[in-house]
């Protein structure tokens, strides 16, 4: 027996080391390095604190016309107002940080819908061949091409009924959510397509391995990547998505959003423009979060540009 | 030699891909009988049809492949007629399969000890996890993986390839198979790894007590390490013998002029290739295969397909002119 083997020929690695760091734990690595990311992950967690603790500390209720009976509606910038009043009295700097909370819910339990629905039919679409396989990229395709806009504006009045019985917020995640899938299943059914035709796939089946283990086990882990980089710009997505649905008069009635404030400050741009521009900015920064967070993940979880 | 029995045996396989350009045609009509406790090579250029027949025997042949016509039983067993779930179940248990890169045989995401484990316990849940991680340390030191403590902690890109390799042979003995198909077990592998490698299995063949299907183009493993041999070409059988009796007396032109193509050492001479290309197998060149390359070919061996001939005992040709030719093997 061959004493030499080219383990021992290798130089020493650490031994002490006892688990080895998963891919995972790779990925943070490089990660960190990357600015752009870390900024995006920064303003994310920054707008997560904000939404979660800031109705702690907002000056008023949602959508409360409170200042309108103290005679301060309309006002600029203040210390006692600091984002100024709109027309009704609206304080935005409350209402901005109540819709930090709607919107972020908005942008990631929609996302985790479609992410959930986009994976699961795109699993499918890609490990079926034959029939199944095509009646499942048919209806990707239907979905992808349908004007999702149109579609989200007609349910969000057809259901506007739900709106009255508290539903407001949730309307817009459930249309969001289930109309926002097809993106992903088209990156997954490909993604699929190149992670079947891998030797472990078929190592994995001369074991004697079934279908959904093969399926569940080794072929989606290995396509999640694009999913959370997807995922993650998807949030943005969403979130621009609700402010265009309340910019265009759509969104349920007595819900702070971003939107819902932008809509409202828009009307009277010229006379307060403070009310459309501190939620404006808050959209950007948030938007521009993501997208830096996204980009960040794109590179750090991209298997060629391993150090 | 004492006659051994057979464990494998292949009538006539044809394995078809339907693809878009056609039905490309990589097995059409293999036989192959393999014998309990033998080493059997499997030979052939890339192309020929020799891995899809170990995927046709596992019945995991991708698609857009079909096993279309043909005869497998493995130790009594009709294989072919089998349900999906029996078979599922002689995978891994009766026949495994070793794969060509271990670079990619090693799912990315799961450390080498998962791997086992998930291979040990695969449709045979009575194996307990602790059991089951005691088995798999021990496959690591039966392949000779030094500190197998610490590799089963460790995930894939950590290890060479020799060291992946070695743990897929280890993944496909766990449950101590009957059959072992090693497809190029070693092509990825730099030259002494290869050596390594190839000897481990021969030791691991003895002490697991395993019947080997080894799968190369590459004749010096032929010799090194099988007692049959059978050679393919364009997805059929064009000699087969023991291995002995290939390399000094070969009856097939395209056997002579693979052993042609092997490099030596001891005589200072032009390597001579084997002329031309591998042919489309979608629509394959009438009568014999390969007369387009064959220096010996007349006109018959365009128009008529060669009978499967017994030359002697345990040899047989599928050459027109096998009786009239004198063939020069290894000197």
């Amino acid at each position: 027996m061959s004493q030499l083997t080219e383990e021992q020929t290798a130089p020493p690695k650490r031994v002490h080391r006892q688990r080895s760091a998963t891919q995972w734990a790779v990925a943070w690595r490089r990660f960190k390095r990357n600015k752009s990311g870390v900024a995006g992950l920064a303003i994310v967690i920054a707008f997560v604190v904000f939404a979660i603790f800031g109705p702690l500390f907002a000056p008023y209720p949602p959508r409360s016309t409170e200042s309108l009976l103290q005679g301060q509606a309309g006002q600029p910038p203040s210390w006692k107002h600091p984002f100024g009043t709109e027309i009704n009295g609206i304080d935005v700097f409350s209402d901005s940080i109540w819709g930090a909370r709607n919107d972020l819910w908005i942008g990631v339990a929609a996302t985790a819908i479609a992410t959930l629905i986009g994976l699961a039919v795109g699993a499918l679409a890609g490990y079926s061949r034959g029939v199944i396989g095509g009646i499942l990229l048919g209806i990707i395709q239907f979905f992808f091409v349908i004007p999702t806009l149109l579609l989200i504006l007609l349910f969000s009045r057809v259901f506007q009924v739900l709106v009255y019985q508290g539903f407001g917020v949730n309307l817009i995640v459930l249309i969001l959510g289930l109309f926002g899938w097809p993106g992903i299943s088209f990156v997954i059914r490909g993604e699929i397509f190149r992670v079947r035709e891998l030797e472990f796939i078929q190592a994995e089946k001369a074991l004697g391995a079934g279908n959904l283990r093969i399926l569940f086990r080794h072929i989606v882990p290995n396509v999640l990547t694009p999913v959370i980089v997807l995922a993650s710009l998807l949030v943005a997505g969403n979130i621009l998505t609700e402010v265009v649905l309340f910019f265009l008069g759509f969104g349920p009635a007595n819900v702070a959003t971003w939107g819902e404030l932008i809509e409202e400050g828009v009307q009277y741009v010229s006379v307060y423009p403070w009310v459309a521009l501190f939620p404006g900015l808050l959209v950007v920064t948030l938007v521009l979060g993501f997208n830096l967070l996204g980009d960040g993940l794109a590179d750090a979880l991209n298997p060629r540009l391993r150090e | 030699m004492k006659a051994l029995e057979d464990l494998l045996k292949v009538e006539d396989l044809r394995t078809y891909f339907f693809t878009e350009a056609g039905v490309v045609k990589a097995v059409d009509g293999i036989s192959l009988d393999v014998r309990k406790g033998e080493s059997h090579g499997l030979v052939g250029e890339s192309g020929s049809g020799k891995s899809v027949t170990a995927l046709s025997v596992m019945r995991i042949v991708p698609k857009p492949g079909k096993i279309v016509g043909g005869k497998i039983s493995f130790d009594g067993t009709d294989l072919l007629t089998l349900k999906e779930d029996d078979m599922r179940r002689v995978r891994g248990s009766k026949i495994a399969m070793v794969f060509q890169d271990p670079i990619s045989s090693l799912d990315p995401l799961y450390t080498v000890g998962k791997q086992l484990i998930e291979a040990i316990r695969a449709n045979n849940e009575t194996v307990s996890k602790e059991q089951a991680r005691d088995m798999a340390i021990s496959l690591l030191s039966n392949v000779e993986i030094s500190e197998p403590e610490r590799r089963f902690n460790q995930y894939p890109h950590e290890l060479s390839g020799g060291m992946k390799q070695r743990i897929a042979i280890a993944r496909a003995l766990a449950r101590t198979p009957t059959l072992l198909f090693a497809d190029e077990p070693t092509t990825n592998l730099d030259v002494t790894i290869q050596a390594q490698v190839l000897n481990l299995m021969k030791d691991l063949k003895k002490n697991f007590n395993m019947t080997l299907v080894l799968i190369t183009h590459d004749m010096g493993i032929i010799a090194e390490m099988t007692s049959r041999v059978t050679v393919v070409y364009a997805g059929q059988v064009s000699e087969s013998a023991e291995t002995h009796t290939l390399f000094y007396h070969p009856t097939h032109p395209y056997t002579e002029a693979l052993l042609k193509a092997v490099p030596r050492l001891d005589k200072r001479k032009q390597l001579q290739s084997v002329g031309g290309n591998i042919p489309n197998l979608i629509d394959p060149p009438t009568g014999c295969r390969f007369h387009p390359r064959c220096p010996y070919a007349i006109q018959i061996c365009k128009e008529k397909v060669p009978d499967y001939e017994e030359v002697e005992t345990d040899h047989f040709v599928a050459c027109h002119r096998w009786k009239e030719l004198s063939l020069v093997g290894v000197q």
